[in-house]
């Protein structure tokens, strides 16, 4: 059977895609299943150094795309996880190297072989934007919760229902719980209103993901992560598991509780 | 000019009446030509006939088949009822055509044409433009642009930009569930909403022209 594509895009830069990608593949991998993972951010790649394999970059997805190795040249594996791997982007070429039907056969062959193909999307809506979402048949949309990124999730929403892409999903990245109870800040409920997609999960703010990116390990790896908890939450809801929605500091006394007796 | 295979425009027959099918290599105008002398040869034969233009082969523009429209109408009284984009694509042109016309001429008659009504969400990036009412079922997001020449109706929240009464109509109207947006336009007039919080509505509000000014009320 083949596997599931799945686009992670957010169209406004720094909020979280690549974290996201690391995380999720890293923990889909720890739960036994074959992981691929793709930077298409051409010109600008850094997947590589969130997964800390930087300096075991020998081939490229340009060079894949152009043949001038096998994808099983350019795909890196993990240092720690035997079924999880990269095909990393091309530092020093353009975006417009590579075609959407260029990556729709890649991502083809891939699902082929692989449970889970994740593309990290480079931010904007141009050429980077139309390659990453070409061979995706799911895609997860993160977003933070400030008006700018949200309005850009918004557009980029529209844009995958205009690419006739229906499976989309939300996921709601440095939520601060404090400033969502003093009022400072947009709830999960005030995205999930404007922005009407299905909401897959919310991430808290952490100070542990810029440590972890640092360091090239990513969160999940740390057991004590609320961060590293929720993505792994959202993994385990993306391989079809049924799991009581994220707090936001929304629902009061009684999930509170539920809190203190599950952690 | 021969009636032969190579001529611009194949006219067919089937039960329901006349097709038309212009050949991928022909010109706008010599398939104007073609037909203006078609029509002129059998005066009678064509006259007040309906007629299915077929586009599959040889697309055509908007305003080249309302041209042509005109052409065959002023010529033998003869209309094209529907046009055939593809095998699974046609439309009735009647309605089409009357609004293309009515919104260049900008006449009284476009006021009359059906709204354009929008079934899903509007999000940041789309401009939907209507010669006539806009209904809107669903949100408009921030970013989003509605622009009508008549009023413009939103069953659900407005925080996009709406404009109503594009054309200078100072009547026109702003209807929605809740009015929450960065800017309102109402003919030659722009509102911004005040600061702070606003009271929720019970059933929908409205944005018109009051005394000169854009007011939102709430019923």
């Amino acid at each position: 059977m083949a596997g599931k594509t799945i686009v992670v895009t957010s169209g406004k830069g720094g909020v979280g895609k690549t974290t996201t990608v690391a995380n999720l593949g890293t923990t889909l991998a720890k739960k036994k299943h074959s992981v691929v993972m793709i930077d298409t951010d051409i010109g600008l790649r850094n997947l590589d150094v969130v997964m800390g394999l930087e300096n075991r970059i020998v081939y490229n997805l340009v060079d894949v795309i152009e043949g001038k190795c096998r994808k099983e040249q350019a795909m890196i594996r993990d240092r720690k996880l035997p079924n999880l791997y990269i095909i990393p982007a091309a530092q020093t070429r353009e975006k417009n190297s590579v075609t959407p039907e260029q990556m729709k056969t890649l991502c083809g062959d891939l699902s082929a072989e692989f449970d889970f193909v994740i593309i990290d999307c480079p931010a904007g809506i141009e050429q980077g934007f139309k390659n990453a979402i070409a061979g995706a048949d799911t895609a997860l949309v993160v977003t933070t919760p400030e008006v700018s990124a949200i309005r850009d999730a918004d557009r980029v929403i529209g844009l995958l229902e205009a690419s006739l892409l229906k499976n989309i999903h939300l996921i709601i990245n440095r939520l601060n719980v404090k400033m969502v109870k003093r009022g400072d800040s947009m709830s999960t409920d005030d995205i999930l209103a404007l922005l009407s997609v299905p909401l897959l999960g919310v991430v808290p703010e952490s100070e542990e993901v810029v440590v972890s990116t640092n360091r090239g390990v990513p969160l999940v790896h740390e057991r004590g992560s609320k961060a590293g908890a929720a993505f792994r939450r959202i993994a385990a809801r993306l391989n079809g598991e049924n799991i009581a929605p994220d707090e936001d500091g929304s629902d009061g006394f009684f999930g509170r509780m539920k809190r203190l007796i599950w952690n | 000019m021969s009636l032969t295979e190579s001529s611009p425009v194949q006219v067919k027959a089937d039960r329901n009446g006349f097709i038309l099918v212009p050949d991928p290599a022909a010109t706008f105008e010599s398939i104007v030509e073609y037909m203006e002398l078609r029509l002129e040869q059998s005066h009678d034969f064509f006259h007040k006939t309906d007629m299915v233009l077929d586009l599959r082969a040889r697309s055509l523009r908007t305003d080249e088949i309302a041209s042509l429209y005109d052409k065959l109408y002023e010529k033998a009284r003869v209309k094209i009822v529907e046009v055939r984009l593809s095998d699974d694509l046609s439309f009735a042109v009647e309605g089409e055509l009357r609004r293309l016309r009515g919104s260049r001429r900008g006449d009284a008659e476009e006021a009359q044409d059906p709204p354009i009504v929008v079934r899903n969400t509007c999000r940041s990036g789309v401009r939907i433009v209507s010669p006539s009412d806009c209904v809107i079922l669903g949100d408009v997001n921030p970013g989003a642009e509605i622009v009508a020449a008549g009023d413009v109706v939103v069953f659900g929240t407005l925080r996009g930009l709406a404009h109503a009464g594009a054309g200078g109509e100072r009547s026109a109207r702003i209807w929605a569930l809740s009015i929450e947006p960065n800017q309102l336009r109402i003919a030659d007039l722009v509102a911004v909403p005040p600061k702070g919080g606003k009271p929720t509505p019970k059933r929908f509000e409205v944005a018109e022209i009051q005394n000169g000014t854009i007011q939102v009320v709430t019923a």
